[in-house]
């Protein structure tokens, strides 16, 4: 099969395939290959692989226009004119699928033969559920297995085994899965869309998949399955990856100082722009009538609103850092602990003006 | 002198408040052939409405317990089964099964224990708490699911033998259908000239989905909208404000006109009995029955695919049955439920009558339990070879 433009013959009505692959590339021709044969090797051929290319530099291109005249399913290529990031291909792409199920796809991964089965069967057997992640063996740049795996080098393994049912309010708190891993049925990719502009805010900027996991949780029924679908490779021109534990500890240091040090209207502009994506998830839920998951977000909108804007007194600080521990507006986890101890410290210095105070 | 006893089995319940869970534990307890068991009835915590359903035979005792750990409430309900002598208890209910559980673990009572399990948050919550884990490992031998996804946790999450696991889908009493004077739905609710009229009973909660249904209406085309009329039959104040949300998502989306929200109804069957069609929209059921009583109405139906029932059913001609929250396939379903015409709709109603009177019969339902009770009382418990409760001295029994 060839690849097709979208505004060729093909591009006409047809009844809607089962399984879509969205994959984002850009100058991976030196993955590209390793990713395309194993899905060629899926022992659930995908119905079509809808490509956005970012404008690549390199063989990337050619590479996947040479896979689709032998790929046995359509492949629909769309190349960039100028680069726009992985955020806003992700959204080009999942705006072109048209499967009833849409696997997101990575260029420098190796998905196992059983990946697009397994989680095709569990959207399947369970009508409820609008996403379904899994989690990964890690693989080094040449693709050879780590020892490790994704949840626990991000530490939200136990968070994710002991509660399989992910809320949204999880991942308005924090990015608990990963777009590779990811199965989203059709109805909460026509929530998602289009993508707000909120979510590529520099301050605070919100990835595709976490947004796709938040609209899909408040929209319907997240689930995360505990089982290694995918060898996710982890090399230096990744835009996103796993950190070895030493430099993961040391970014967690830095990250701390930084919240610590950081003036005030600094950390106010990123729960700002926090509020504004969460936000916007609580409008999608309201607009599918989930009033229940749309009140939780807007709960979690008001708090980061709060951490921007503590008070002014060091008394009315501290009491509105604690009135949110109380309230449990902070995550029961090590994380959520160490955000309310930082906001304490920051709580008993005075106030700093805000330029536009 | 020789005496044959009926096998003495308990059911037991939170409450006799009209609640699935509540409502299929009473069906069960008034279908059991008398011929060979005798059927109590314990609410651990309240009285209610369906103390009035339950046949006379059937004694009923309310305990009166505040919490699972209620030890005064423990200890009246464990003397209670002592006294009574009963074979079996079959708990309906997680917070009910809990507290058995804890009566068995305490040394209180050794009576074999059925956990019938209606949990329907599956949507929200599938965790298997350290506590539910124990209860269910240590306090319960039987674990009746009434949905395979059910079944599933309690296998995998839980980590229950599969023998011990089984799925018992629920049932419907068809006796209750039969001879129902219909409500003239038109008339009583100004919806003359309307074409098809759609009866929803749920009641206006989270759990349910009203607003997909709002959402369908509204994406029909309006000369196909303007003969469609949807009663929703259910309280509208069980969860304040939902109602209203609704209500203003309904007005935003122009549909009003086509939905009457009458509240909870007493004559909900004469309801059905009037309809064109049943409805049911919800983010997650583990059942649900109202598609048994839409089938057993012999309507034609829409339910969102989310249950052991309409699992059951979804490949047969009996209904549609769409992706939950998905206004458009439930928009394509009215659609096509329309086009059918009158005739076509009634004999599809007719084949759901009668898969429900095939598959679903309360009689069918309640034989295959008390073959599971059958089994659970003749097999030797854990390692032992002794049978459970064995017959001793002069009584023998079914066990």
């Amino acid at each position: 099969m060839s690849a097709i433009s979208e505004s060729g013959p093909s591009a006409a009505p047809s009844p809607r395939p089962r399984v879509s692959v969205a994959l984002c590339t850009y100058n991976g021709s030196r993955w590209l290959p390793e990713f395309l044969e194993s899905l060629l090797a899926q022992d659930l051929t995908p119905d079509e692989l809808v490509v956005q290319d970012d404008a690549s530099t390199d063989r990337t291109v050619s590479i996947l226009e040479a896979f689709a005249d032998r790929a046995p399913f359509p492949v629909r290529l769309v190349v960039n004119p100028v680069r726009v990031g992985s955020t806003t291909s992700f959204e080009r792409a999942l705006g072109r699928t048209r499967g009833r199920f849409v696997a997101l796809a990575d260029q420098d991964d190796i998905w196992y033969p059983r990946k697009l089965s397994r989680l095709a069967s569990i959207l399947d057997d369970d009508p409820i559920l609008t996403l379904v992640f899994s989690d990964a063996d890690l693989l080094d740049a040449a693709g050879r297995p780590t020892g490790g795996q994704l949840w626990s080098t991000r530490k939200t393994h136990r968070q994710l085994v002991t509660r399989e049912i992910v809320p949204c309010v999880a991942f308005a708190r924090r990015a608990l899965s990963t777009g590779c891993t990811m199965m989203v049925r059709r109805r909460a990719v026509e929530a998602a869309l289009p993508f707000p502009s909120a979510l590529n805010d520099p301050v605070a900027p919100m990835r595709h998949d976490r947004w796709l996991s938040l609209v899909a949780a408040a929209v319907g029924t997240v689930r995360a399955l505990p089982e290694a679908l995918l060898g996710f490779r982890g090399h230096p021109d990744q835009q996103t990856g796993v950190l070895a534990p030493a430099e993961r500890r040391q970014r967690l240091l830095a990250t701390a100082i930084a919240t610590l040090r950081a003036p005030d209207p600094v950390r106010a502009e990123e729960h700002e722009a926090r509020a504004r994506q969460v936000a916007e998830a609580a409008h999608r839920a309201d607009l599918w009538g989930d009033f229940e998951e749309a009140d939780q977000l807007r709960r979690v909108v008001a708090h980061h609103l709060t951490r921007a804007d503590l008070g002014t007194t060091v008394h009315q600080r501290t009491r509105r850092v604690w009135a949110g521990v109380a309230e449990g507006d902070y995550d029961r986890t090590v994380l959520g602990a160490a955000a309310a101890a930082a906001d304490l410290a920051r709580a008993m210095h005075a106030a700093p003006q805000r330029e536009d105070a | 002198m020789s005496i044959l006893r009926r096998t003495r089995v308990l059911a037991v319940t939170d409450s006799l408040e009209v609640g699935g869970a509540e409502r299929v534990a009473v069906d069960i307890v008034n279908s059991l052939d008398r011929s060979q068991f005798e059927a109590l009835m314990c609410a651990t915590r309240c009285d209610g409405a369906l103390r009035d359903v339950l046949l006379p035979d059937v004694e009923v005792e309310i305990t009166g317990r505040r919490a699972t750990w209620d030890l005064a409430g423990m200890a009246r309900f464990a003397r209670w089964v002592r006294h009574h002598d009963i074979d079996v208890l079959h708990t309906h209910g997680r917070g009910t099964m809990k507290f058995v559980a804890l009566c068995r673990r305490t040394g209180l009572i050794d009576t074999p224990h059925i956990f019938h399990d209606h949990y329907g948050r599956l949507h929200l919550d599938r965790r298997a708490t350290p506590g539910m884990r124990s209860a269910l490992r240590t306090g319960v031998d039987v674990y009746l699911g009434v949905d395979s996804r059910l079944c599933d946790w309690a296998r995998t999450s839980i980590g229950l033998p599969a023998e011990k696991v089984h799925l018992a889908r629920s049932g419907v009493d068809l006796r209750r259908f039969d001879d129902v004077d219909p409500v003239d739905l038109r008339t009583e609710f100004g919806l003359e000239g309307v074409e098809m009229i759609f009866v929803m009973v749920a009641n206006y909660r989270q759990q349910k989905d009203q607003p997909t249904v709002f959402r369908a209406l509204a994406q029909l085309p309006p000369d196909l909208r303007r003969r469609i009329a949807v009663i929703t039959v259910g309280s509208t104040t069980s969860e304040p404000g939902f109602f209203d949300r609704c209500w203003s998502m309904a007005e935003a989306l122009g549909v009003t006109e086509n939905i009457r929200a009458v509240g909870a109804r007493s004559d909900a069957l004469r309801l059905l009995a009037g309809a064109d069609g049943g409805l049911l929209a919800s983010k997650n059921e583990t059942g649900p029955l109202v598609v048994l009583e839409y089938m057993a109405s012999r309507l034609p139906f829409i339910a969102t695919d989310t249950g052991e029932i309409t699992r059951a059913v979804r490949d047969l001609p009996v209904g549609y049955t769409p992706e939950p929250r998905n206004p458009t396939e439930m928009a394509d379903a009215m659609a096509a439920l329309l086009a059918m015409g009158p005739e076509a709709r009634r004999e599809m109603g007719l084949r759901g009558r009668a898969v429900a009177e095939e598959v679903f019969d309360q009689q069918l339902v309640t034989r295959q339990i008390q073959r599971v009770y059958h089994t659970l009382l003749t097999t030797p418990r854990g390692e032992t070879s002794t049978p459970i409760g064995a017959a001793t001295g002069d009584t023998l029994t079914y066990r």
